[in-house]
C-alpha cells in the first residue's frame, strides 16, 4: 500500500514537472540613443540584480596595450560622480550591496547585486561609473601598479591562472584576441593616464550599451528610472571595428613556460575553433559535454577516475564573434607529462574516429536539460543570461528552441560538428608550465619547442 | 557414570539449550527494537554481554541445583530414587520446543509480514550543541519546511520550492580532519573521493554515468568538520539519486586497486594547492603552527605520509564508523513534497544500520601562550605573503557571529579599514583578506595580506597591529556596524535565492548550531548587535599573545661587499 501511493506522487509529479526549458519573458526597449534595456520581475527574495555592458573589451585593446580594458574596467569604482574611491567603496558596501566589474573578450561588464529597497542608489552608482567616471591619474597609478603585482602573485601562488593568459597569446598571436585578458606586466606597464582616458573616450558610449535587471521591482517604475539615467547618454567617440576572422593553424607547436621546481605541469592542447554564430551549438555542446564537460566525460574518466594522473581534466570551446578556441586542460606531476600529454591527444584522436553514440548522446542530452533550469535562479543570473543574448545579437529562440534542437541531433551530426569544432591530431597548439630542466627533451617529440621563462614580464611570444 | 550421562541427568544440556535458544529470541528482539524504535546499539551490546556472562551461571546451577517436590535442593543432597530430574526435563523440552516455535515464527514473520515502520519520532541527539541564537518570535521560519528522523537516527530536512523543477540535495557527514589523528590524517578527504568509486553491485564510475545521465550533477567537500555531499538533479530523477546515494551509504566496495588509483588523483591535488601555491602552503604552515594540540592542525587533505601509508583497514573502519544514518544530516530543496520525500527515504535509506557514534572529539586547544611566528622562504616569491591568526570561538559560539561583523568591518572589500589603509593608502599589501574558521570546535580568526613587490614585511605587519589595535581601542563606529549588518542581511538573503542556497543554509545551521530555525534569526540577530559588543570580542581575541604571525617571502639577495 504504501509502495503504491509512493508510485501515485511520483507518477503525478512526473507529469507536473514535465515541461520545456524556457526563458522567463521580458521586457526589450531601445532608447533613442541606442542603449538597450532588458527588464524582468523576479519577487522571490527583495534582491535587484543588474548586468551593464559595453561592447568592446580586450579584443578592443590597443597595440601592445594588452590591459588596457581591464584597467579601465577596474579604475570605474575607483572614484565616479562626486564620490572618491574610498566614497564610491563605502556607498555600496554601507546597504549591503555588490557592485564588480570585469573585461571579458568582446564586452566591459558591470554587475550589480544589492536589496530591492537600494535600487535606487545602485542605479546612481552604475550610472555614474558609466557615464562619469573620475579616472584620476592617482588612482590610474596606483591600480597600475597592482594589476601588475597580482600578476607576479599569480606565479608564485596560482600558475594555473595564468595558463589562459599564454594560450591566448600563443594561439592567436597578434590577432586581438591574442591578448592577455589581464595585461601582461610589460604591456600593463606602458599604459599611460593619458591613453587610458582617450580609450574610455574612444570605446565608452550609449551605443555600446546593454543594461539588464532582474528582480524585485515594478518594471514601468524601474524603466523611467533607467531611462532618465541613460537615456541621453551620447555615442562613443569611435565606432566598434568588427573582429577579423581566423582559421584553425596547421601542423603542431609547443610553447614551454619554464617555472624550475614545479611540482606539476599545467597544460592546455587547442587550437582555433568555431565562431559565436555556429549553427549546430547544440551538437557542439552534446559533444563537448560527452568529451571533456562533466565528471564522466571521456578525459576526466581516461586521465583521473582511471589514470589516476590528474585531479582534473577538461575540455572547453570559448566562441567570439570572429573565431573561438578550442583547449584541452590538466596538470600532472612532472614526472608523468608525457603520459598525460599522449593520452588527452590519444583520446582527442578517438573522438574525430569513433563520435558518439545513441546512448551516450541520450545521456549528454538529459545531463544539459536537467542542468539548465537552475541558471535561471537568481536575479543576478538571468540578468546576465538576457544580456549575453543581445550582446551576441541572438534572440530568445536561442534558449526556446534548444531543448528540440537537442532532441534532433544524431551521431551523425554531433560527429560532423566534431570535425567542424576540433582540431585534429596532427593540428595541435600545446601550452605548457612546468619544470623545463625536467621535461625540456621530451617536449620535442610534439612540434617545435618555444620556451621562456615565467619571469619574463610578458605572454605573447614572438618566435 | 560418565560425566556426559550426569550432565544429560542432570538436565545440564537442555538447560544449555534452552539458554542459548532464549538469549538468540531476546538478543533478536533487542536488535529490532533499535533498527525499530531508536533504541541506543548499546543496549544490544550490553544485554550481549549480560547473557554471555550468565550462560556458565546457568549451567553450574543447573549442575548444583536439583528441582524437588519440596522445592530447590543441592543434586548432591537429594536422594536419587526421589529424584524428578526426568520431569523437569520434559518441562525444559516443552520450553524449548515453545522458544524454538517462537523463533521460528518470528523468522518467518518478519520475511512475509510488511516492514515494521513506526512514525518517525525524535530519539536522542548524540551531537548536542547549544543553539548559537535565540529563535526569537521574530525569527519567520517558512511553514513549508519540514523535518523528521528515520527510525536508525537520519535526520532529513525537506524545503520544497517549485520554481524550477529540479532539486537540490545536500548531505552532512560528521567526519572531518577534526576526527583524524597521526597515521591517518586526510582519510576523511580521501573518503570523500572513494563514495564515488563503485558499490559491491556498481562498478567505478556507475555512480557518476547513471546519475549523469539522469540529468544529474553532483559533488563533495571536505572541511575540517564535516564530508559534503550534493547532488543537483532534475526532478525527474529523484528515485534514481535516491537509490544511488543509498547503495553507497550501505554498500561502498573499497576496492584495493582504486584506492591506489585515488591516491594518485589526492597527491595531484595537494600538489596544485600546497606545493604549488605559496599561499596553500603558507595556509598549511599556519593551523600546524596555531594549533598545538587541537587536529585542527592537519590539513584537510592530509600530510603526504599519511596519504601514503593509510590502509584498507583504516579505510573499512572509517566508513562503518562515520558513514552511519545517525552520523548524518540530509536536506533537501526543491521540488519536492514532504511526503514523497518521506517514503522515498524510508524505501532506500530506512535500512541503513544505526551504529555507535564516534567517540567524540573531547580535546580542547589550551590558551595559547604567548605569540608565535614562523617564516617560510620560496626562491620565486615575487610578492611576500603575510598571514596573521587569532584563535577564536566555535560556530555555536554567540561571539562567532560578533566578530563575523568584525572582520568584515576590518578586512572585507574595498571600504574596509586593512583595504584603505594598506592597499589604497600606504601601497604596503595589493589584496588583504580576513576570514573566520568556526566550526564545531574554536577556530582562528585569519588575515591574509599579499604584499606590494618589494614591500616591508615588517612594516606591514606593525601597520596591520596598528589597525587591529585601534579596534580594541575606540570600537568601530556606527556606519561601520550599520555596513556589517547589511553586508549579512544581503547575503543571508542572496543565499535564499537559490534552492542549492537554500539546502546549504538550512544543512549547515543545522550541523554547527543544533537546528535549522537559527538561520532564520539572523536578521533580528543582525539588528540587535551593539557596537559594544564587537569592541569587546576584538579585545578578547586580538591579543599579541593569542597571535600566530607567518611570513613567506624571497631570500634576501646576497650583497656582495
Amino acid at each position: 500500500m504504501k509502495r503504491l501511493f509512493a508510485l501515485t506522487v511520483l507518477l503525478l509529479s512526473a507529469v507536473a514537472t514535465a515541461q520545456e526549458v524556457r526563458l522567463p519573458d521580458y521586457e526589450r526597449v531601445v532608447l533613442d540613443n541606442g542603449v538597450v534595456l532588458l527588464l524582468a520581475e523576479k519577487h522571490e527574495v527583495p534582491l535587484v540584480g543588474l548586468q551593464a555592458v559595453v561592447r568592446g573589451g580586450t579584443a578592443a585593446d590597443p597595440t601592445e596595450r594588452a590591459g588596457m580594458a581591464s584597467l579601465l574596467a577596474a579604475l570605474l569604482e575607483k572614484g565616479a560622480g562626486d564620490r572618491d574611491a574610498a566614497s564610491f567603496a563605502e556607498a555600496a558596501a554601507a546597504v549591503g550591496g555588490h557592485i564588480s566589474t570585469d573585461a571579458e573578450t568582446e564586452s566591459i561588464m558591470v554587475i550589480a547585486d544589492f536589496l530591492s529597497r537600494d535600487a535606487e542608489l545602485m542605479i546612481e552608482l552604475v550610472a555614474d561609473m558609466l557615464l562619469r567616471p573620475t579616472l584620476s591619474e592617482d588612482e590610474f597609478l596606483k591600480e597600475q601598479q597592482r594589476a601588475i603585482a597580482l600578476l607576479q602573485a599569480a606565479k608564485g601562488s596560482n600558475p594555473r591562472a595564468l595558463i589562459g593568459s599564454y594560450g591566448r597569446a600563443f594561439l592567436f598571436g597578434d590577432h586581438p584576441y591574442g591578448n592577455p585578458p589581464y595585461g601582461s606586466e610589460a604591456s600593463l606597464a606602458q599604459i599611460t593616464h593619458e591613453e587610458l582616458v582617450q580609450h574610455y573616450a574612444n570605446h565608452f558610449g550609449g551605443d555600446r550599451l546593454i543594461v539588464s535587471v532582474v528582480g524585485d521591482f515594478d518594471i514601468a517604475a524601474m524603466r523611467t528610472r533607467l531611462t532618465d539615467a541613460f537615456g541621453k547618454w551620447g555615442p562613443a567617440g569611435s565606432p566598434l571595428t568588427p573582429v577579423e576572422t581566423i582559421g584553425p593553424l596547421s601542423g603542431r607547436r609547443v610553447l614551454l613556460v619554464d617555472k624550475p621546481g614545479s611540482a606539476q605541469s599545467y597544460f592546455l592542447i587547442g587550437n582555433i575553433s568555431v565562431a559565436i554564430d555556429y549553427p549546430q551549438r547544440a551538437e557542439l555542446q552534446l559533444a563537448n559535454t560527452l568529451f571533456g564537460g562533466r565528471f564522466t566525460s571521456t578525459l576526466m574518466t581516461a586521465l583521473r577516475t582511471e589514470g589516476g594522473l590528474t585531479y582534473h581534466a577538461s575540455s572547453s570551446v570559448s566562441r567570439h564573434s570572429a573565431a573561438g578556441s578550442m583547449f584541452i586542460h590538466s596538470y600532472t606531476q612532472t614526472a608523468t607529462t608525457v603520459e598525460a600529454l599522449d593520452l588527452a591527444i590519444e583520446k582527442l584522436g578517438e573522438l574525430h574516429r569513433r563520435g558518439v553514440d545513441e546512448d551516450m548522446l541520450a545521456s549528454a542530452r538529459n545531463y544539459i536539460m536537467g542542468q539548465f533550469p537552475p541558471t535561471l535562479e537568481p536575479a543576478s543570473s538571468l540578468a546576465n543570461l538576457f544580456a549575453f543574448l543581445e550582446a551576441n545579437g541572438l534572440d530568445r529562440s536561442y534558449i526556446d528552441a534548444y531543448g528540440a534542437a537537442l532532441d534532433a541531433a544524431t551521431p551523425v551530426t554531433v560527429h560532423n560538428a566534431v570535425s567542424e569544432v576540433y582540431p585534429l591530431v596532427d593540428d595541435l597548439v600545446i601550452i605548457l608550465i612546468g619544470d623545463a630542466a625536467a621535461i625540456r627533451e621530451s617536449m620535442t617529440k610534439y612540434g617545435p619547442v618555444t620556451e621562456v621563462s615565467i619571469t619574463e614580464p610578458r605572454f605573447r611570444v614572438y618566435q | 557414570m560418565s560425566l556426559f550421562s550426569e550432565l544429560r541427568r542432570r538436565n545440564v544440556i537442555k538447560v544449555a539449550l534452552l539458554y542459548a535458544v532464549a538469549s538468540w529470541l531476546v538478543v533478536w528482539i533487542i536488535d529490532h527494537l533499535v533498527d525499530g524504535v531508536g533504541l541506543s546499539p548499546w543496549v544490544s551490546d550490553y544485554m550481549l554481554l549480560l547473557l554471555a556472562i550468565g550462560f556458565p551461571v546457568a549451567l553450574i546451577f543447573a549442575w548444583v541445583y536439583e528441582f524437588t517436590p519440596t522445592g530447590l535442593q543441592k543434586a548432591a543432597d537429594v536422594d536419587q530414587t526421589q529424584s524428578i530430574v526426568y520431569k523437569t526435563g520434559q518441562k525444559l523440552n516443552a520450553a524449548l520446543a515453545v522458544l524454538a516455535v517462537l523463533g521460528v515464527a518470528a523468522v518467518i514473520g518478519e520475511q512475509l509480514l510488511p516492514e515494521f515502520t513506526p512514525p518517525p519520532r525524535e530519539t536522542l541527539e548524540e551531537f548536542p550543541l547549544k543553539p548559537v541564537f535565540d529563535v526569537s518570535a521574530s525569527a519567520e521560519v517558512p511553514r513549508e519546511i519540514t523535518s523528521f528522523k528515520l527510525p536508525n537516527g537520519l535526520k532529513v530536512i525537506v524545503w520544497p520550492d517549485h520554481d524550477i523543477p529540479n532539486v537540490a540535495l545536500y548531505y552532512f557527514v560528521r567526519a572531518g580532519a577534526r576526527n583524524e589523528y597521526p597515521g591517518i590524517t586526510g582519510i576523511a578527504h580521501f573518503f570523500e573521493h572513494m563514495m564515488f568509486n563503485g558499490t559491491t553491485s556498481r562498478d567505478q564510475g556507475d555512480f557518476d554515468r547513471e546519475m549523469e545521465a539522469a540529468g544529474g550533477a553532483n559533488n563533495a567537500y571536505t572541511s575540517k568538520d564535516v564530508t559534503v555531499y550534493m547532488d543537483w538533479f532534475p526532478k525527474s530523477a529523484l528515485e534514481t539519486v535516491l537509490e544511488l546515494e543509498g547503495d553507497r551509504l550501505a554498500n561502498l566496495a573499497i576496492d584495493p586497486d582504486v584506492v591506489e588509483t585515488e591516491r594518485g588523483a589526492v597527491v595531484s591535488e595537494r600538489r596544485e594547492g600546497v606545493d604549488d601555491s605559496h599561499a596553500g602552503l603558507l595556509h598549511e604552515q599556519m593551523y600546524a603552527n596555531a594549533y598545538l594540540a587541537h587536529p585542527y592542525q592537519n590539513p584537510v587533505i592530509g600530510w603526504p605520509s599519511d596519504i601514503a601509508n593509510w590502509t584498507q583497514d583504516d579505510l573499512e573502519n572509517f566508513y562503518r564508523r562515520f558513514y552511519a544514518p545517525n552520523n548524518i544530516t540530509m536536506v533537501f530543496a526543491g521540488d519536492v513534497t514532504p511526503e514523497e520525500i518521506y517514503l522515498l527515504t524510508d524505501q532506500y535509506l530506512s535500512s541503513l544500520k544505526r551504529q555507535h557514534p564516534p567517540e567524540a572529539v573531547t580535546i580542547t586547544e589550551p590558551p595559547q601562550r604567548g605569540e608565535r611566528r614562523f617564516a617560510i622562504e620560496a626562491a620565486d616569491a615575487q610578492t611576500p605573503l603575510l598571514h596573521v591568526a587569532f584563535h577564536a570561538g566555535a560556530t555555536s559560539d554567540p561571539e562567532t557571529l560578533l566578530l563575523d561583523l568584525l572582520l568584515a568591518i576590518i578586512a572585507e572589500g574595498d571600504s574596509s579599514r586593512l583595504h584603505r589603509a594598506l592597499v589604497e593608502e600606504e601601497g604596503l599589501a595589493i589584496r588583504v583578506s580576513g576570514r573566520q574558521s568556526d566550526g564545531f570546535d574554536s577556530g582562528l580568526a585569519y588575515f591574509a595580506l599579499t604584499l606590494a613587490p618589494g614591500a616591508d614585511i615588517a612594516v606591514a605587519e606593525t601597520r596591520l597591529r596598528e589597525e587591529l589595535g585601534r579596534v580594541v581601542a575606540d570600537g568601530v563606529t556606527p556606519s561601520e556596524l550599520a555596513k556589517a549588518r547589511n553586508l549579512r542581511l544581503a547575503a543571508f538573503w542572496r543565499g535564499l535565492q537559490t534552492i542549492n542556497g537554500k539546502a546549504s543554509a538550512l544543512g549547515n545551521f543545522e550541523v554547527f548550531t543544533g537546528d535549522y530555525e537559527n538561520l532564520f534569526a539572523v536578521p533580528a540577530r543582525l539588528s540587535a548587535i551593539t557596537a559594544e559588543e564587537l569592541q569587546a570580542v576584538a579585545a578578547k581575541v586580538f591579543r599579541d599573545d593569542n597571535m600566530t604571525v607567518g611570513i613567506l617571502s624571497a631570500p634576501a639577495p646576497e650583497t656582495s661587499e
